[in-house]
């Protein structure tokens, strides 16, 4: 409920006695003889240009000092209020004016500040126009001529583009297609940059290179066509073009995992290759007996394969066995592994950790390893080999009873229901002759490349 | 500073519709007047002859008298006809009225304006037309152009048939002294005024068309699927009465009578099936131009016009053309939700333009139009 201290407040005229917001004496006491202000109640003024609703809610509830520092409040809350009443009005007058961007100097009227008389009329430095060039009688003759337009024709379009300020696709729209031929945006666009080139050589100072800008019809056209084409087209063309997308992404991601699988195999089998040389080239060494140097580079084992046992050059004291640990890469099947053959062949599974035992006792684990790695592709990739066999003996089948045999490539058409299991097949099988496989399974797939090729 | 960007050389706009005239001054927000088009004229009774020119003719004393607000030409008078005004010419403005200055422009381009842009697709459905007008950088482009008669005035018919349909006779309200409440559906019980003038037929079916216009504004809905006589069937029925008392709740004819303006194969009335559907009537506009600008048009397809008020409207408006774009096309539909500036959005477009300082360059000068006559016209108006 506004008060009359709210209200003087609103008004903003100089307040009565208190500024701080009513209290219950006042209300109640107010027919009753006024009780002595007991305290002299500390009243704070408000900073000038905050709004009296934020300082009440901030100071209303009892009257304490504000917990401001005094502080210049001139710069916070002032908010530029403009002074009205302070100064006498500045005259306006109805006066005349022209335009300097009107032609016909009309003159109109409106209100203006008296101290402005005179002046410019502000708004027609916006009258901007492009520049379309003009050419003589002459000109047109002894340059511009084209069999495909009359001077009559070019002189249309020429006054609509400078009319509507180059904007070709309204000149387009009001060009006089009845009393001229159809023309096309680009039509009209080539012919009018084509003068525009013309005229900057004709025009330009002899010796110097002007630059022209050319304008490509013919690109644009087929542009356009394209454009044309691709707005037109149906919702079931859309799908198709998004399917063949997908499916496209399909075959990319199934072919890169292929090659990853490829590529594993291919280091292990380097793995176990090198490391047989290595066993082989050791065994001569110790036979000969000789002191040689290995002068013969150690081919490097790659390592991924088998077991990387960390270096520790640990400084201070370090125990032995602590080398003979398996690093915590090594997953629980291939631990299991390693145990089950040390078991098998009466390995002890910890040993004495001797400087000796300990390297060949972590040599022969990651052997292990390396050997239950390979064991597991090859028997991965015989199924593989298995499943692709029998797919393809289905398709075989398949293919040969509906009557259309041929090389893969030729059966793309003759499945238009792009079946997923059977476009994954084939492409199986496409790879399948490029892949190598393990060694014994590189002979099956060539002589199925060899079947396909003959077919 | 000459006082800000509104340079007022105090200018009037002018919107003759076909429904409804707006005019008022320029740099409002708001026209000051909004009258129907039409002039009640009483013909004198002795010579019964219809004097066509507008006031004009300073020489006739025939006491003819001209109603046109509102609410002088719902007064019942006897031999008052209704009629359309011609459109005034230049002639009359620039030699009659003696104006210093004057401008003309299309209503498609300062809807566009009114809108904030200077290149959309403005579809006005108005009440005898429903018309899609391509607007680039601020001109019309007048080979896309696509006019549809199925607009207000259809739907107008539309309920007329439906009244005819259930034996309603359209009273209206000058007729009535008293009515009595009945209930729903039965026959309406009502007093004829006594005394009443001997009024024109002309006059008594614009009365009766003023009726009808309020059922349609009120009743009528757009469903938003193509209409589905099941799920016209389960939609809420609006409670709606006459002047004369009768009273009916309407169902499946709120949603039937408006599919005609989207799909106009099934409707009543019409003469073989030629007739474009709303969305066909966008998307023919915006195929018949260039295909660089149409981006653009389907980024800003401006909605005017009264009849696009009725409920529903541009939901489906909306889906109609998202299902007929491609699905890279992006649309944005601009429609005002307020009545004020769909109905108006011309005239507003045209206070805007007016009280630009950019445009005072163009006004069509009374000396100018002295030397140039009409082409100057074609010239300077977009």
């Amino acid at each position: 409920m506004a008060t009359g201290a709210d209200v003087r407040d609103i008004l903003e005229l100089t307040g009565a006695e208190n500024d701080g917001p009513i209290s219950k004496k006042d209300l109640i006491n107010s027919d009753k003889k006024k009780t002595k202000k007991a305290t002299e109640t500390l009243t704070f003024k408000r900073p000038e240009g905050m709004h009296r609703e934020v300082y009440a809610l901030l100071y209303s509830d009892k009257k304490d000092a504000p917990p401001l520092l005094p502080s210049d409040t001139t710069q916070g809350y002032r908010t530029v209020k403009a002074k009205l009443g302070c100064k006498k009005v500045r005259p306006w007058k109805w006066m005349p004016f022209t335009n300097p961007a009107r032609r016909d100097g009309a003159i109109f009227h409106h209100w203006r500040r008296v101290a402005e008389e005179g002046k410019d009329y502000p708004f027609a430095r916006f009258n901007k126009t492009v520049q379309v060039p003009v050419y003589s009688e002459q000109e047109y003759q002894m340059h511009l001529h084209d069999d495909g337009w009359t001077k009559a024709e070019t002189d249309h379009l020429f006054d609509l583009c400078k009319r509507f300020d180059l904007r070709f696709i309204v000149v387009h729209d009001r060009y006089d297609h009845q009393q001229y031929r159809k023309r096309s945006v680009e039509d009209l666009k080539e012919r009018y940059y084509n003068i525009c080139g013309k005229l900057t050589k004709v025009r330009a100072a002899s010796g110097t290179e002007p630059k022209i800008y050319v304008f490509d019809a013919g690109h644009e056209r087929r542009r356009k066509e394209q454009l044309e084409k691709l707005f037109n087209r149906t919702p079931e063309q859309v799908a198709e073009e998004e399917y063949l997308i997908q499916e496209l992404r399909k075959i990319e991601t199934r072919k890169k995992e292929r090659e990853k699988k490829t590529q594993d195999i291919q280091k292990l089998i380097k793995a176990a290759d090198t490391t047989t040389e290595l066993r082989r080239a050791e065994k001569r060494v110790s036979k000969k007996k000789l002191p040689q140097k290995r002068e013969m580079e150690k081919p490097a084992v790659p390592e991924t394969a088998g077991i990387k046992f960390p270096d520790c050059k640990s400084a201070g004291v370090a125990l032995r066995s602590h080398r003979m640990k398996l690093p915590s890469s090594v997953g629980q099947k291939k631990i299991k592994a390693i145990e089950q053959i040390l078991i098998e062949q009466g390995v002890d599974l910890n040993p004495m950790p001797t400087e000796e035992i300990v390297q060949m006792f972590n040599e022969l684990r990651s052997d292990l390893v390396l050997l239950y790695e390979l064991k597991q592709a090859h028997s991965n990739c015989e199924y593989e080999q298995q499943m692709l066999r029998h797919r393809y003996e289905a398709l075989l089948k398949a293919g040969g009873g509906t009557g259309c045999a041929s090389t893969p490539g030729g059966d793309a058409q003759a499945w238009p229901s792009a079946d997923d299991i059977k476009v994954e097949s084939k492409e199986q099988i496409i790879d399948v002759v490029g892949a190598p496989l393990t060694p014994n399974s590189g002979h099956i797939s060539c002589s199925i490349s060899s079947v396909l090729k003959t077919k | 500073s000459s006082g800000g960007m509104a340079t007022n050389v105090g200018a009037l706009v002018f919107d003759i519709g076909s429904y409804s005239v707006r005019a008022g001054y320029a740099g409002e927000d708001c026209p000051k007047a909004d009258f129907p088009t039409v002039i009640g004229v009483t013909l004198d009774r002795e010579d019964g002859s219809t004097p066509m020119e507008t006031d004009g003719d300073k020489g006739k004393q025939s006491g003819t008298t001209y109603y046109i607000d509102t609410n002088q030409l719902r007064v019942p008078r006897e031999s008052m006809e209704v009629m359309s005004p011609l459109k005034n010419g230049m002639k009359l403005m620039f030699e009659h009225y003696n104006i210093p200055a004057f401008f003309l422009c299309k209503s498609a381009v300062l809807s566009a304006f009114a809108n904030g842009r200077s290149t959309g697709l403005v579809l006005d459905s108005g009440a005898t037309h429903t018309t899609a007008i391509p607007v680039h950088d601020g001109y019309v482009l007048q080979q896309g152009i696509v006019k549809s008669p199925l607009a207000g005035d259809f739907m107008s018919m539309q309920c007329r048939e439906l009244f005819q349909e259930l034996n309603v006779e359209i009273i209206p309200p000058y007729m009535i002294a008293s009515k009595d409440a009945v209930r729903e559906g039965a026959p309406a019980s009502w007093k004829k005024k006594e005394k009443l003038p001997q009024v024109t037929r002309s006059w008594h079916n614009y009365m009766c068309n003023c009726v009808i216009q309020d059922f349609q504004a009120s009743v009528l809905q757009v469903s938003d699927s193509p209409y589905d006589e099941q799920v016209a069937a389960q939609m809420p029925t609006v409670h709606y009465e006459l002047p004369n008392g009768y009273n009916c709740d309407f169902g499946a004819e709120r949603l039937k009578i408006p599919e005609g303006l989207f799909d106009p194969s099934n409707a009543k009335g019409l003469s073989g099936n030629t007739m474009l559907g709303v969305g066909h009537v966008v998307t023919t506009s915006v195929g018949m131009c260039d295909i660089d600008i149409r981006p653009g048009l389907y980024g800003s397809v401006v909605v005017t016009g009264g009849n696009t008020l009725i409920q529903g409207f541009t939901d489906r408006l909306n889906r109609e053309l998202s299902q007929k774009t491609p699905p890279s096309m992006r649309l944005k539909l601009i429609a005002n939700n307020t009545t004020v500036e769909r109905r108006f959005s011309a005239w507003i477009g045209g206070s805007i333009l007016a009280s630009l300082g950019t445009f005072q360059q163009m006004w069509i000068s009374k000396q100018e139009y002295e030397e140039g006559g009409k082409q100057c016209v074609d010239r300077k108006c977009p």
